[in-house]
């Protein structure tokens, strides 16, 4: 690996500042699993690196029942997964972090690092989107609060602004009426990144649903919402039938890529299974019996 | 009494070192003065070498040497075929192969150099798989032309066979390259002493094999070497001759006269080879109505890559191993080695039994179906028997394979499970089941498969073994302290066994074969026999009494008929030195098996035993996305007595798992020669959660020619897990699959070819 | 670029030293403190052979830089049980056949002390699922599974 300059503020004031002064010269590091691998292979190859890992505030998850949570942007996945709060307020999120990578990762990997980075063979992206979250980003001109839906790009590409940080993920307080549940999919059990997965979310009236979130990750550069499917869902006494319909509009209105891990083919096959059968398991349904 | 010690599951002689991660790997020896190297590689997957700039690489301050294929020596090495120099000279024939090596101060720096190496290619036209070589006017990886390799055998009336039979079944199978996946990358640390001997410490199955490929290499003595086996993070064949990279570390120490190291990258160990042989079989076989096999015929495509390697020999077994395992008369099989401009091939853990038996038991169970026969009674009805003749010569001496079949078929709960399947569903279940045999022993490598076992016997009554059979983590020195230390009467803690080393180590061929433990285990069980008259001779002396009367037991010697005649093991063996001519007990002893070596026709029995295995197994298969698990699985070794039970166990685990890997999970990328992924995030390999529990039962025939009724296990093993997936997905699913690996995306594709039968 | 002094803890022992930016904390237990217990086998964070304990908390030291240790307290095999007073880990991998090779044995033992403490009484699938950040090639898991299962059960898994 090449040589750097590693620097390691004790505020968040002196980290932007950092990064102001040396502009594309330097480069954020959090738990650093992703960095590291791309600064090995000279994908990145920052000059001044400079390390959160200081910033202990930023490692903090609190919750509030008026404002909901806040997970700051350094807290590990495992922090997450093992936070009673979030366990207690969003089993949704601790069940997804709890589940992601492997537990070295997850004691290494920061949930800040994960968003940032962008690689879209992730988690939490499409997750976050279903629950609603925002994410609040230091500047060198404050700080901004926008929803996580318009934080995430591309490919490795966020709507960070050059010297930005993100400092902390927010997310509603909770629905006793909102349902959620998320899928992730593997090409097959003995791979490391999910090829896809499917979050969703919905307010339940009645035996129906309203307010429908579905977004698919992993298997789009970016997390994409599948509005036709949303909307079709939305007001419906959900069936196999249903659910069914529901995978067919979220397979023809995917934009999958293709790499290593499966071509678009695939991607919107596989895409279409786990909606059929989030969507059913949502509505306690058995998925199992019929295909789609 | 001494409990026995043979046949009691016990901790492996390394393990204790092991978990305290004191063990040391060629990785982790560091000496005074040492330096390090990195490989530059090729691009390209055939091209000229126009020039090679290397004067701003060795500008680089720490940069102490870069060598190229200018340096090395001309003469070329290879198993038969002599066809690699130590670096690439001239002309490149795969992407990876290794064009230039820079020994540095520091890895980093080495890196760092590499990359001011500047070479000028002129690319050339590249063959890049069988089908391209085989071709009209294809051009020639080497000047003898792309067929390297070509096997004829026939046996028997295979026409009057299929004349006979009342079902013929024809189809093409094929299977792809796998990558042995040890954890440990390859390493080697080699240095030059002040007599200009050369001593290499390195990761190998055999230390006398590296021995005369470094001699044949570097161009040098074979005497002026020394090689020492490093304890090995696993090998699974790749470590026997082919690998490349302990060879030009050896000729790097040379060039700069001091220690040097060559730590693989897990990218540089995937792109230099070393992954088995890729195959397309076509197997024809006709049966009559009560499910006998009245002939085979088989044919055989071959992919070695851009060298040779062992690849004939594996080939060899492709293409005959099979037909021994059953009651055959009438067998032909016609096998063409073919190279391409892609990555060396070779020797995997099966040695080419792999890829019939995906072709074999995917074929029988099929035409089990035809017969509306359960496959397990197709196998039962043709396997070979204990005592048999085969059709090639082979003398089955132990024949385990009706009671593996019976051990999986009922632990599985065949029938009932076979009869639950209704083929509808989500999640699919289905079951299916193999049935291989291996060798233990091959008489191949040249009119020897013997084994020699160097015996110390200290002056305190424990004991040293030499021997240079390695152990790579498959519990050979193991095998050898429990057979040693039982026929002595000690305990296994008194016994040390040495690392191979060819200057102190008898000559020995090595870990292949499955050999260790029926050719070494008989060498150490004549050892410690002699070493035990020896003592009981000295014990007799000084005790006064017969010889005939003495026994060892818990380390000290008594007679049977006089309760107050004893004397501890340590009395004994000062003894042995401290009288008039005099000296310490050192006994040696070879077994070389009562072999013989294929004769032209490749009729012969190569082995002094054969062994057997069975696996039945369960896989859901989930039929929207594609993914096919295996939930449960059966298998059954024959591997004679278990001589530790708990070391089969863990080969049948292991094994079984590599099986799941190339079946469902491992799966090679090239385009244009080039290796896609080259890591292990991508080429991925079963991890725990991707496996479920590996049931292992032992069939403990009681093998004649072997050390106390043993013979090899471990490679038996890996035979039936890719045929018996596929034949449990066409039990769940009504699809066959006839290429491997099974990717969803197949399973997918042939789903929504069922569903859509051409008008 | 710039050297880096460091101060931390490791196998319980306060370790001083000047390391470059650059330095992954495999690199430096190997390399300039001589434990190579610690393995590579891919650095690239896929294979675990690198894992350690860092505060308690298993990581893969070929993903973390040594700098970021400083005042923190790492544990690596050779901090976890001699001869003599082996970890039960060790015990049991001995005992059911965990490792063969060995290779993959430290990573996979740093791996099971922190399922143990975090779940001292896992069901099998929790087992695999606590290594799933670890590859063994030899063993096919199975004694590795059962080591930690039977370590579990005797009661050492807190
Ligand atoms: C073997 C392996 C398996 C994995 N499997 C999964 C998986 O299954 N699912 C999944 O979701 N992920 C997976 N990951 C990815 C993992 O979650 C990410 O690597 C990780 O979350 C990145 O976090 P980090 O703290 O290490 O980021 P770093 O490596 O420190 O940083 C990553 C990038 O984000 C930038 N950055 C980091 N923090 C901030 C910030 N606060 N503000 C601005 N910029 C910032 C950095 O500059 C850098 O560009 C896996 C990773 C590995 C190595
Ligand atoms: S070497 Fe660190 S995970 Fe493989
Ligand atoms: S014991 Fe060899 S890799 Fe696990």
């Amino acid at each position: 690996m090449h040589s750097f300059e590693f620097m390691e503020p004790t505020t968040l004031a002196e980290a932007l500042r950092l990064l102001a002064t040396h502009e594309d010269d330097a480069c954020v590091f959090a738990g650093g699993t992703a960095l590291l691998l791309a600064m090995r292979q000279r994908m990145m190859v920052p000059e001044i690196v400079v390390s959160l890992g200081r910033l202990h505030d930023l490692r903090t998850i609190g919750w509030t029942p008026a404002g909901g949570l806040r997970i700051g942007a350094l807290a590990r996945h495992g922090d997450v997964a093992r936070s009673e709060l979030v366990q207690q307020h969003y089993p949704m999120l601790a069940g997804v972090a709890a589940g992601l990578a492997n537990p070295q990762v997850r004691n290494q990997a920061t949930i800040g690092g994960n968003l940032c980075y962008a690689d879209p063979a992730t988690d939490p992206p499409s997750c976050l989107i279903a629950m609603g979250a925002e994410v609040t980003i230091a500047g060198p001109d404050g700080e901004r609060r926008i929803p996580m839906r318009t934080f995430s790009v591309d490919f490795f590409t966020t709507a960070l602004e050059p010297g930005e940080i993100l400092t902390g993920i927010l997310l509603p307080p909770p629905d006793p009426q909102r349902l959620g549940h998320y899928r992730r999919h593997l090409r097959t059990a003995a791979e490391h990144r999910p090829v896809a997965n499917v979050a969703l979310t919905a307010r339940r009236v009645g035996s129906a649903w309203d307010e429908v979130r579905l977004v698919v990750g992993a298997a789009t550069p970016s997390p994409q919402s599948m509005t036709r499917a949303e909307a079709y869902l939305a007001g419906r006494a959900i069936t196999l039938d249903v659910a069914a319909e529901a995978a067919s509009l979220v397979a023809e209105e995917l934009a999958p890529i293709s790499d290593g891990r499966g071509d678009a083919a695939f991607r919107r096959q596989v895409v279409r299974a786990a909606t059929r059968r989030i969507v059913a398991e949502a509505a306690g349904l058995d998925w199992k019996e019929t295909a789609a | 009494m001494t409990v026995s010690v043979v046949g009691q599951p016990m901790p492996q002689v390394s393990a204790q070192e092991k978990v305290q991660g004191r063990a040391v790997y060629a990785g982790d020896i560091k000496m005074a003065g040492m330096l390090h190297a990195k490989l530059l590689r090729s691009p390209h997957a055939h091209a000229r070498i126009l020039s090679i700039d290397t004067s701003a690489a060795e500008a680089l301050p720490g940069v102490k040497v870069v060598v190229t294929g200018d340096d090395v020596p001309r003469r070329r090495w290879g198993v038969h075929h002599k066809q690699q120099n130590v670096l690439a000279c001239g002309l490149v024939r795969f992407v990876g192969e290794e064009v230039a090596a820079v020994v540095a101060t520091t890895e980093a720096v080495a890196q760092d150099a590499l990359e001011l190496i500047r070479i000028e290619y002129e690319e050339l036209p590249a063959v890049l798989d069988i089908d391209a070589a085989l071709s009209e006017g294809a051009v020639p990886v080497h000047p003898e032309g792309n067929v390297v390799d070509e096997i004829n055998i026939a046996r028997g009336d295979v026409e009057a066979g299929f004349a006979a039979a009342d079902i013929v079944h024809e189809e093409v199978y094929t299977t792809h390259s796998q990558y042995p996946g040890y954890m440990e990358p390859m390493a080697t640390v080699a240095a030059t002493d002040g007599n200009g001997r050369l001593t290499v410490w390195t990761s190998t199955q055999s230390v006398f094999l590296a021995r005369q490929r470094l001699a044949e290499a570097l161009d040098r003595p074979i005497s002026s070497i020394r090689v020492i086996q490093a304890t090995v993070g696993g090998g699974f064949g790749a470590k026997i001759v082919e690998e490349r990279s302990s060879v030009i570390a050896a000729f790097l120490a040379t060039k700069v006269d001091r220690p040097v190291r060559l730590n693989l990258s897990r990218l540089d160990d995937i792109q230099s080879g070393c992954f088995s042989v890729p195959m397309r079989i076509r197997l024809k076989m006709g049966m009559t109505r009560d499910g006998t096999i009245t002939a085979k015929d088989v044919t055989i495509e071959a992919e070695c890559g851009a060298y040779a390697g062992l690849s004939p020999e594996v080939m060899l077994v492709t293409a005959m191993r099979s037909d021994n395992m059953q009651r055959l008369e009438n067998v032909r099989s016609h096998a063409r080695m073919i190279h391409t401009h892609t990555m060396p091939r070779g020797a995997f853990r099966g040695f080419g039994g792999t890829q019939m038996s995906f072709a074999l038991n995917s074929h029988m169970s099929t035409m089990a179906d035809m017969l509306g026969m359960d496959p397990f009674d197709l196998h039962r009805r043709n396997a070979i028997r204990t005592g048999d003749l085969s059709v090639h010569g082979w003398e089955i001496g132990s024949c385990g394979l009706p009671e593996c079949l019976d051990q999986v078929s009922t632990a599985l709960d065949w029938t009932a499970r076979r009869a639950r399947n209704t083929r509808c569903g989500v999640l699919r279940r289905g079951v299916g089941m193999a049935a291989v045999m291996h060798v233990s022993g091959n008489r191949t490598m040249g009119n020897w498969d013997g084994s020699t076992v160097v015996l110390k016997v200290n002056e305190d009554g424990r004991v040293v073994i030499l021997t240079a059979e390695s152990d790579m983590g498959q519990g050979a020195n193991t095998m050898l302290t429990q057979i040693c230390a039982q026929e002595l009467g000690i305990p296994v803690s008194h016994v040390t066994v040495q690392a191979p080393d060819t200057d102190n180590s008898p000559y020995c061929l090595g870990s292949l074969a499955s050999r260790v433990t029926i050719n070494a285990g008989n060498a150490m069980l004549g050892a410690a026999r002699q070493a035990r008259s020896q003592i009981l001779e000295a014990a007799a002396q000084k005790l006064g009494c017969e010889a005939a009367d003495l026994t060892i037991a818990d380390g000290v010697v008594h007679s049977g008929k006089n309760p107050n005649l004893f004397a501890p093991l340590p009395e004994i063996c000062r003894y042995h030195i401290f009288r008039h001519g005099g000296e310490g007990i050192l006994v040696r002893h070879t077994h070389d098996p009562k072999t013989v070596m294929m004769n032209k026709e490749h009729y012969g029995n190569i082995a002094p035993a054969y062994s057997f295995a069975a696996q039945a197994l369960e896989v859901e298969v989930d039929t929207e996305t594609g993914q096919v698990r295996v939930v449960e699985t059966y298998l059954s070794d024959d591997c004679g007595k278990a001589i530790n039970p708990l070391t089969v166990h863990g080969q049948s685990a292991g094994a079984a798992v590599q099986a799941v890997g190339w079946t469902l999970y491992e799966e090679l990328q090239m385009e244009g020669g080039r290796v896609m992924n080259g890591n292990l995030a991508d080429y991925t390999m079963p991890t725990a959660e991707a496996v479920p529990t590996m049931h292992s039962d032992i069939v403990e025939t009681d093998e004649p020619n072997g050390p106390l009724g043993a013979k090899g296990a471990s490679e038996t093993a890996i035979l039936p897990g890719a045929p018996a997936i596929a034949n449990a997905v066409y039990d769940a699913i009504g699809v066959r699959i006839t290429d491997l690996p099974i990717t969803p995306e197949k399973i997918l594709a042939a789903l929504a070819a069922k569903e859509q039968p051409h008008a | 670029m710039s050297g880096h002094k460091l101060s931390l803890v490791v196998n319980g022992e306060r370790v001083e030293a000047d390391v470059p930016s650059n330095r992954l904390l495999s690199e430096f237990l190997r390399d300039d403190l001589a434990l190579t217990g610690t393995k590579r086998g891919c650095e690239t964070g896929v294979c675990g052979a690198c894992s350690v304990l860092v505060d308690g908390d298993v990581v893969k030291s070929c993903l973390s830089l040594a700098v970021q240790m400083n005042g923190r307290e790492i544990t690596t095999v050779e901090g976890l049980g001699r001869v003599g007073a082996l970890h039960p880990l060790q015990q049991q991998f001995m005992e059911k056949g965990g490792l063969q090779c060995g290779y993959c044995t430290p990573g996979f033992l740093m791996a099971a002390v922190d399922l143990l403490k975090r779940n001292p009484n896992p069901d099998d699938a929790e087992i695999r699922e606590g290594l799933s950040g670890n590859l063994c090639r030899c063993t096919g898991y199975q004694g590795i599974v059962d080591a930690i299962r039977s370590t579990a059960e005797a009661g050492h898994g807190a």
